[in-house]
């Protein structure tokens, strides 16, 4: 595709199911900070993939960067590329309104937007995609139902989104990012905020979701990582020190600083 | 600490594994020694002190519990990853071979008891020296798992096979000894189950050091080792084949 692509270090833990995002030798730098360094990584399609690592090592920022999101503030630079499905989402000619669709992200507080639970979800489409009435109210029911809040929230759609418990407005945001039909969708630490039940609702749906998603979270909780993903990465100092099935990677770690990590021993 | 060599972030955990190594090597200890209580109590032909090895391994039940309880507990609130994870399980699974080399060790003890009832029988000497193999062989694996020292598990795992030579010749005496005089059967019997006892503690022993092997490494012994205990070989005169 490219020179820093042939040029790339070795990818870790190519996966045995084909790779919906490739990273290679991703380079991210602000106001002249080498953020991440050199990461490569093949993310695998329709499975979960966890990143974990202590604060500052980069995590959020690779998550950041998958859906551009960096590109709203000035001074900042990432250089490598990360294919999806072929295609280098960080070339400048990749249309942002088309990567927004195909990559959904939900951050660590639930935001939802100052209106009903319906328009919520519908906002964004509409955003998108021009529906009928009928067609919207199709695929509103079709996001909640998808996002497991349904139930909870269908004889009170047109209430304030702001009612609704912590656990339900995730679940809701969860619900806004998959109406847009996404390919990729972004979890940044989605539960911090929960107790454990509505994190374990959350656990149970991303379990659903990775039938149709590819899914990236980023979380503190190295359990959850071990629930709930496929695959594990360990970022330290901007690095990807190693990347391996989660299973490996939380009974028999390949390199010390990750066994060091996950056991409690960092510091 | 384990074989990553840092302490933890939260101190007491380290506290908790390192009082579980503890728990185990005390326990090893002690079934050792009840090995060797027991062969004592075979030569002396002393009963009453044979009811006392008997009863004292509820002492090593008592601590297989306790181990056991300090596991679960540690599953439980330490929720323990990668070496600590093979770590507490291992205790788990060494603690288990230990309370079956106390078994053992109670049933030669056991037995010593209508041993000492009929005649004495020149065979009955032998059994010691196979003890004297056995317990080296668990203060030997108990040391390796002390010191998480995979080399000297791996050569207890290897000497089983001294084990079971001597377990083979000394089956072969016996019968020797029961051919010539059926008189010598019922004392000979109960020597017989006394060495598969002791060479049933070598297999634990092996177990063990299998454990610290995959304690240390997260992967299985799977080196081959000769087995020769050849007695349940179907014809007696090839037993050494």
């Amino acid at each position: 595709m490219n020179d820093s692509a042939l040029a790339a270090p070795p990818v870790q833990a190519a996966a045995a199911t084909p790779p919906k995002l490739k990273v290679r030798d991703l380079n991210f730098y602000y106001d002249g900070f080498h953020a991440l360094k050199g990461i490569s990584m093949d993310v695998p399609e329709k499975q979960v993939t966890a990143i974990i690592g202590p604060s500052g090592c980069g995590k959020s920022t690779l998550l950041r960067i998958f859906n551009r999101i960096y590109a709203i503030y000035p001074k900042l630079e990432a250089r490598g590329s990360i294919e999806l499905d072929g295609e280098n989402i960080l070339a400048p000619g990749y249309s942002m309104n088309r990567l927004r669709s195909k990559v959904g992200m939900v951050f660590q507080k639930p935001v939802p937007f100052p209106m009903t639970i319906f328009e919520n979800v519908a906002y964004g489409i509409r955003h998108h995609e021009r529906l009928s009435r009928s067609e919207m109210e199709a695929r509103v029911e079709q996001a909640l139902r998808s996002a497991a809040l349904w139930d909870e929230v269908k004889d009170k759609l047109k209430q304030n989104a702001l009612g609704l418990s912590g656990g339900q407005q995730q679940r809701l945001c969860i619900a806004r990012a998959i109406a847009l039909r996404p390919e990729v969708l972004l979890l940044d630490e989605p539960t911090s905020a929960l107790d454990p039940i509505a994190t374990g609702r959350i656990e149970q749906l991303v379990e659903e979701l990775k039938h149709e998603y590819t899914i990236v979270i980023v979380t503190h909780n190295m359990q959850q990582a071990a629930r709930c993903s496929d695959r594990t990465a360990f970022m330290y100092l901007g690095e990807l020190i190693e990347f391996d099935r989660t299973e490996q990677i939380f009974t028999k770690p390949g390199k010390k600083q990750t066994e060091d990590y996950i056991t409690g021993r960092f510091g | 600490m384990n074989g990553s060599g840092k302490e933890h972030i939260i101190k007491s955990y380290d506290d908790e594994l390192a009082r579980l190594t503890g728990e185990i090597v005390r326990m090893g200890e002690l079934a050792a020694t009840q090995l060797e209580s027991a062969i004592d109590v075979v030569e002396r032909r002393d009963e009453r002190a044979a009811q006392r090895v008997v009863a004292n391994d509820d002492a090593i039940d008592q601590m297989e519990q306790e181990i056991s309880h300090d596991v679960v507990r540690l599953l439980a609130l330490r929720a323990p990853i990668a070496g600590d994870l093979r770590n507490v399980f291992a205790a788990l699974r060494i603690a288990a071979d230990i309370e079956r080399i106390g078994d053992y060790a109670a049933n030669v003890a056991k037995r010593s008891i209508p041993l000492s009832m009929v005649a004495p029988v020149a065979p009955a000497s032998g059994l010691a020296y196979l003890a004297e193999l056995a317990a080296e062989q668990v203060r030997e694996v108990l040391a390796a798992y002390n010191d998480r020292d995979t080399e000297r598990a791996y050569q207890v795992w290897q000497n089983d096979v001294a084990l079971d030579d001597a377990y083979t010749g000394y089956f072969r005496q016996l019968l020797t000894y029961m051919m010539e005089d059926p008189r010598n059967i019922t004392p000979c019997t109960h020597l017989l189950f006394m060495a598969k006892n002791i060479e049933r503690i070598g297999d634990h022993a092996t177990n063990i050091a299998e454990n610290i092997w995959f304690q240390v490494h997260g992967e299985p012994l799977n080196k081959q080792r000769i087995k020769r205990d050849f007695t349940s070989n179907p014809e007696p005169g090839r037993l050494d084949e």
